[in-house]
């Protein structure tokens, strides 16, 4: 079992480096790959004065504390909980757990897919009002049966913490 | 990612996201969204470029205002190529 998950394993790293590699792999996956498909987009109108919001930022790039437990890499599936990240976490602190994209220029700095010190940056310049005290990260691979848990569980549950939160604006980075 | 944007912002909370695929945003049609022409694992450009990941970040804030059309994807050329040997070439650059 645990030869087959290994085997599992450097295969899905192997193919996340190709596609980071070569960008036209990526998209004949892209092509042949199923995505939910929706012909309209919900929408908060946006005419706040930037300097004087709160921002939070969401990531899908399998970020956590090293203290947090890992995302799941054993279920083919994925994996659709997520993870609380403190907005004054140090990079130190923080790895990443994903396997199905290569996150080694990720690994050298997190603000690579998480720019949890570059926010911070805009704060002290007043380019934005605040940083929220959390972030939120999951892991981007969810699939099959996890997509149910994450449209109905977790992403209303970060979406509900940030509304309680009073943020105001919310960037989300992929990987 | 889309899902979980489109789950923020239908709860009142205005957001706005890096793109890695116009294939993928025009399916799932994130309500805001830029694609930089960044190769994947890289939607804030490359690691030790603090001053290009914080224009990005500035790009963001820009277009989450001007943005008002839902469903809007802002294409922006933010590398030469999508050629990776040529966005690697962009990455020595501080």
């Amino acid at each position: 079992m645990n030869n087959k998950f290994d085997f599992r394993e450097k295969k899905d790293q192997f193919i996340a480096k190709l596609l980071t590699k070569y960008p036209s792999l990526f998209r004949k996956w892209v092509h042949r790959s199923k995505f939910i498909e929706f012909s309209d987009s919900p929408w908060t109108p946006f005419d706040k004065d930037i300097s004087k919001c709160r921002l939070a930022l969401v990531t899908t790039g399998g970020v956590h504390l090293k203290s947090q437990k890992p995302f799941d890499m054993k279920d083919p599936y994925g994996d659709p909980t997520f993870r609380e990240i403190p907005a004054d976490a140090r990079p130190a602190d923080l790895t990443i757990t994903h396997n199905y994209y290569d996150h080694a220029d990720a690994d050298k700095d997190i603000n690579v897919v998480f720019p949890i010190e570059r926010v911070q940056e805009l704060k002290q310049s007043n380019e934005i009002g605040d940083v929220n005290y959390r972030h939120f990260s999951f892991m981007g691979h969810i699939m099959h049966h996890h997509i149910k848990t994450l449209m109905k569980e977790t992403a209303p549950g970060v979406a509900a913490a940030l509304k309680s939160d009073k943020v105001d604006i919310v960037i989300l980075t992929p990987a | 990612m889309g899902l979980i944007q489109r789950t923020i912002e239908a709860s009142g909370i205005a957001t706005i996201s890096i793109s890695l695929s116009k294939d993928i945003s025009q399916k799932v049609l994130p309500p805001r969204a830029i694609y930089p022409g960044l190769p994947l694992g890289h939607p804030i450009a490359f690691p030790g470029q603090t001053f290009r990941q914080k224009q990005i970040l500035r790009l963001l804030l820009k277009y989450l205002k001007k943005m008002n059309v839902p469903g809007t994807i802002a294409d922006f050329d933010l590398t030469e190529s999508d050629d990776h040997s040529v966005t690697c070439d962009i990455s020595t650059f501080g």
